[in-house]
């Protein structure tokens, strides 16, 4: 009877052992704020490898993390670092600690009518303005006026960076304007002399990029200050594999992080991390 | 009958008149900033609305007053407005929902284990379900509520009840729990069911962590790579047979992890009381209930299949064993098991464990006529073979060869295990 339970055992052992992965795709998924970026590495990507295709879909970090954990994607892209929960899933289901390689740097930019007097403020000031415990440009050495707050929807990796780093974890002022992207948030702060938003990088009319102080200096939201890590609202971008990268997701990230690839991401936006 | 219609007629066309003139008394007057021709009709528009007409052939067509830009714009904006005011109650009602999340597991199995001796006894062929687990969690930034039940054919179960509090300005890092949980010791005992290997744990914590649960109060403290849970529970766990605690002993138990990432491990301690009476007692007597262990996981990434991971645990202690931990009062016993997993591409993975109890330290392995003592040391080889089918359903096989220290004539017995396990979770 041993012998034909082992056999039974082996037998499944055989019938499930896997089939080899689809040879010629790597899939992306992930983070919104950087599926542009992707995208125009895969383009750039494939054309110098025409046998390669790389599939590349948004939907938000966590998302991209989920399809990682589920095996639907072979590259998450996510613009935070990866909860403990998600890193313990993926340890757990594929029994190695997860990779993640920073592909680019963003600065997550506070922005002021172009009117507004005030050029710089500290992450404390931008606290508790965004607490709603400031309420007047008065309080931060500006114009005797009400501050107007605008904000992202809270799906948004930029809002969960700036609920988590400035106001280190509390809730945004119930008066805040929840605006569905950057250029929303540019337009009315470009509209409203008393408006202050955030998002990345931009550059529009009528809006002021503040600078954020440290102790007596003060940083603007330069590619300079944002790769040295002396803007204090800097973040990474980042790929998360379930291991080591290999074979053709490797040389998607090698080109990546190659000179070309680091120029697409001054091209779109964004600060190179090398 | 003719009066009663005339009547009816008369009430009725005095409803509709008084209804046509509320209608009209409800209509909004226009704003007096409102540009004229916005409100007023055009000279040429007619007084009251003619009667549709069938367009004359070449007749040109004069158009309708429409509405100036303001007028529309304006409507643009109520109705954007409406949108985001409907937009926001959404928003806030799934946001309220997104905090709920229910998850549960199913463990089909089938088992079947040989004779267990030469006389054809023991052993069986069945099938069964194990874990029927549906799990509710509801977590805010500072609470959360936690309660699992397990169905299966002996009956509903309650297996946690937590409630936690996060404490204030810590981002959830340092937490207090009330209620049934886990008991904070060791590594394969918290860890979910669902995400074994094997379909049940190792023999010495099975006998050293019965259940894994208990009544009581934790705290959980997170810093950096260290973590840090310490509880105080009834003792005696779930499966003691009593729905609440009868004496003063109190067990303290504690789990002092660290996690690098790849290697994570933790060293953990318990010390209580459990009361009973052996057969040399009088009267009742606090009996020392208490337990070392140290448990160590690494993850590499060395083979080009898959991920690797070797995990054990060594526990050593005091009084163990279900019902009330009487059966094994005051006794020493210790164990500990090693586990070597490796996945194979994304679905798969083999995993081979070996695992040893003893459950009296110190004691000679005895024989009972032709069979082992109840108390011999029990080595145990297993071997998984399990597959994922996408990311709900899991499969495993699984062969277990127990072998019980045996002496003089007594044989170790034909146990060995075959269980097919299907899990489908979500």
């Amino acid at each position: 009877m041993k012998k034909t339970l082992l056999s039974s055992f082996v037998a499944f052992g055989l019938a499930v052992l896997p089939l080899s992965a689809q040879a010629g795709t790597v899939t992306v998924k992930g983070s919104d704020t950087m599926v542009i970026l992707a995208q125009r590495w895969a383009e750039a990507f494939m054309k110098k490898n025409p046998a390669t295709k790389i599939q590349v879909t948004g939907g938000g970090s966590g998302t991209g993390l989920a399809a990682l954990q589920n095996g639907t994607t072979d590259i998450a892209m996510s613009s935070r670092e990866i909860k403990e929960a998600e890193e313990e899933k993926l340890r757990t289901r594929y029994n190695t600690p997860p990779t993640a390689v920073s592909v680019a740097k963003d600065g997550v930019t506070f922005y002021v009518n172009a009117s507004n007097k005030l050029d710089a403020l500290t992450v404390e000031q931008l606290k508790d303005i965004y607490l709603g415990d400031t309420t007047s440009w008065k309080a931060v050495g500006g114009a005797d006026a009400p501050i107007v707050l605008y904000s992202r929807e809270n799906s948004s990796g930029t809002y969960v960076f700036v609920k988590d780093t400035v106001l280190g974890g509390d809730d945004f002022a119930a008066a805040a304007q929840t605006l569905p992207g950057t250029a929303a948030v540019v337009n009315a702060v470009s509209k409203e002399k008393n408006g202050i938003g955030y998002g990345g990088a931009a550059y529009a009319k009528g809006i002021k990029e503040l600078k954020v102080k440290k102790g007596n200096e003060a940083f603007a939201p330069t590619a300079e200050n944002v790769k040295s890590g002396k803007y204090p609202l800097s973040r990474d971008l980042f790929f998360y594999l379930r291991n080591k990268p290999s074979g053709e997701a490797k040389a998607f990230i090698d080109f990546a992080l190659s000179a070309e690839g680091q120029a697409i991401v001054t091209q779109v936006g964004y600060f190179p991390v090398k | 009958m003719r009066p009663l219609l005339v009547a009816f007629s008369l009430l009725t066309s005095s409803a509709a008149m008084a209804q046509a003139a509320t209608s009209q008394e409800a209509l909004p007057t226009p704003p007096a900033s409102e540009p004229r021709e916005a409100v007023e009709p055009s000279a040429t528009a007619p007084q009251q609305p003619a009667a549709p007409q069938p367009p004359r052939a070449n007749a040109p067509t004069v158009p309708e007053a429409s509405p100036s830009i303001d007028e529309r714009l304006t409507a643009d904006e109520h109705r954007v407005e409406a949108l985001e005011e409907q937009n926001t109650e959404t928003k806030n009602d799934l946001s309220a929902l997104k905090k709920l999340r229910f998850s549960g597991y199913v463990q089909g199995r089938y088992q079947y284990q040989q004779d267990l001796d030469d006389s054809g006894a023991g052993g069986y062929s069945r099938f069964g379900i194990r874990r029927g687990r549906l799990k509710a969690t509801y977590t805010t930034d500072l609470t959360q509520f936690m309660l699992q039940i397990d169905a299966v054919p002996t009956g509903v179960a309650l297996r946690d009840a937590e409630a936690t509090l996060f404490v204030p300005g810590t981002k959830q890092q340092l937490s207090v729990t009330l209620g049934q949980m886990k008991w904070p010791f060791g590594y394969e005992g918290p860890q979910s069911s669902s995400d074994r290997e094997f379909p049940e744990r190792s023999r010495v914590v099975r006998n050293m962590l019965p259940s894994e649960r208990d009544r009581g109060a934790k705290v959980n403290a997170r810093y950096k790579f260290l973590r840090l849970a310490v509880g105080v529970f009834d003792g005696a766990g779930i499966d003691s047979g009593t729905t609440q605690d009868n004496d003063k002993e109190k067990d303290v138990i504690a789990h002092l992890g660290f996690d690098l990432k790849w290697l994570a491990g933790g060293v953990s301690g318990w010390y209580g009381h459990a009361l009973g009476r052996l057969p040399s007692d009088t009267f009742r007597h606090a009996y020392d209930r208490s337990r070392i262990g140290a448990d160590l996981q690494a993850y590499f990434d060395v083979v080009p299949l898959g991920g690797t991971s070797l995990k054990g645990e060594f526990i050593a202690g005091r009084t163990y064993g279900a019902a009330n931990n009487a059966a094994h009062l005051d006794v020493p016993a210790h164990g500990w098991y090693l586990l070597l997993v490796q996945n194979i591409g994304l679905n798969d993975a083999v995993a081979v464990r070996y695992d040893t109890f003893d459950p009296h330290n110190g004691q000679a392995d005895l024989a009972a006529g032709e069979l082992p003592g109840a108390d011999n040391a029990v080595d145990t080889v297993g071997f998984v073979v399990q597959h994922h089918f996408g990311e709900n359903l899991k499969m495993s096989a699984t062969y277990e060869i127990p072998t019980t220290h045996a002496v003089a004539q007594a044989l170790d017995p034909h146990d060995n295990l075959f269980t097919l396990q299907m899990q489908a979770r979500f």
